[in-house]
């Protein structure tokens, strides 16, 4: 077997690599995301050039996210990949169910609390990360 | 689906981690195969039955027909 290990640790290499990557893009559309949400208030004083240089360099860098992101998915086993796949459906599936009925009952004033993006975002997260690690659990 | 990665393995006295290595997936993909939760894929097959040096016929069974056959034979002698 010990052929195979060059080959092993040139994959685990790539792997490790992409996910630096793709890390590193999270961490960068993050930070343009706090840019463009703080910085009208607190840097620029609402400037419009810079607010929508900023808009721009978030969009750039989620373009960078999703090519990360797909490079990512490439990358992984079949096994890996089906989970995660799995996870990403149950994800959409969950905010599709949950936002959509909420939108009817704020429509109508049932609920008074107030969505914000940010919640989805926080669903989107808790959701994935629990189906995820369920998939592995089960697969372990 | 059935097949015979442990006992093919197990001959060769390779680890889970040793197999994973040579067919380029994970430990736990492998431990899935083995425990027959997951699947191959075709590419996958091909490639234990390369490192096998054996047919994928011989290294995966297709479970329906497997247990269609038993009833048959069954059948027969009954």
């Amino acid at each position: 077997m010990n052929p195979s290990q060059p080959r092993k640790r040139a994959c685990q290499s790539r792997l490790l690599n992409i996910t630096f990557q793709l890390f590193s893009w999270v961490g960068a559309w993050l930070a343009t995301c706090a840019l463009m949400s703080f910085g009208p208030r607190f840097l620029w004083n609402s400037a419009t050039a810079f607010t929508l240089l900023a808009v721009g360099l978030n969009f750039c860098a989620g373009v960078g996210l999703i090519v990360a992101h797909k490079r990512y998915l490439a990358n992984l086993d079949e096994l890996q990949r089906k989970v995660y796949l799995h996870a990403l459906g149950i994800t959409v599936g969950v905010v599709l169910i949950v936002s959509l009925p909420y939108a009817v009952l704020d429509r109508f004033d049932i609920v008074h609390l107030k969505a914000e993006v940010s919640d989805v975002l926080i669903l989107m997260t808790v959701t994935f990360l629990a189906s995820l690690l369920n998939g592995l659990r089960r697969y372990r | 689906m059935k097949n015979r990665l442990r006992v093919l393995r197990a001959e060769r006295n390779w680890t889970q981690a040793e197999l994973a290595d040579a067919l380029e997936v994970s430990r736990q993909t492998v431990n899935a195969i083995e425990t027959g939760k997951f699947d191959p894929s075709l590419p996958l097959a091909f490639r234990a039955a390369r490192l096998f040096g054996m047919r994928i016929e011989e290294i995966c069974q297709d479970q329906d027909r497997t247990n269609r056959e038993t009833k048959i034979k069954h059948d027969s002698h009954g």
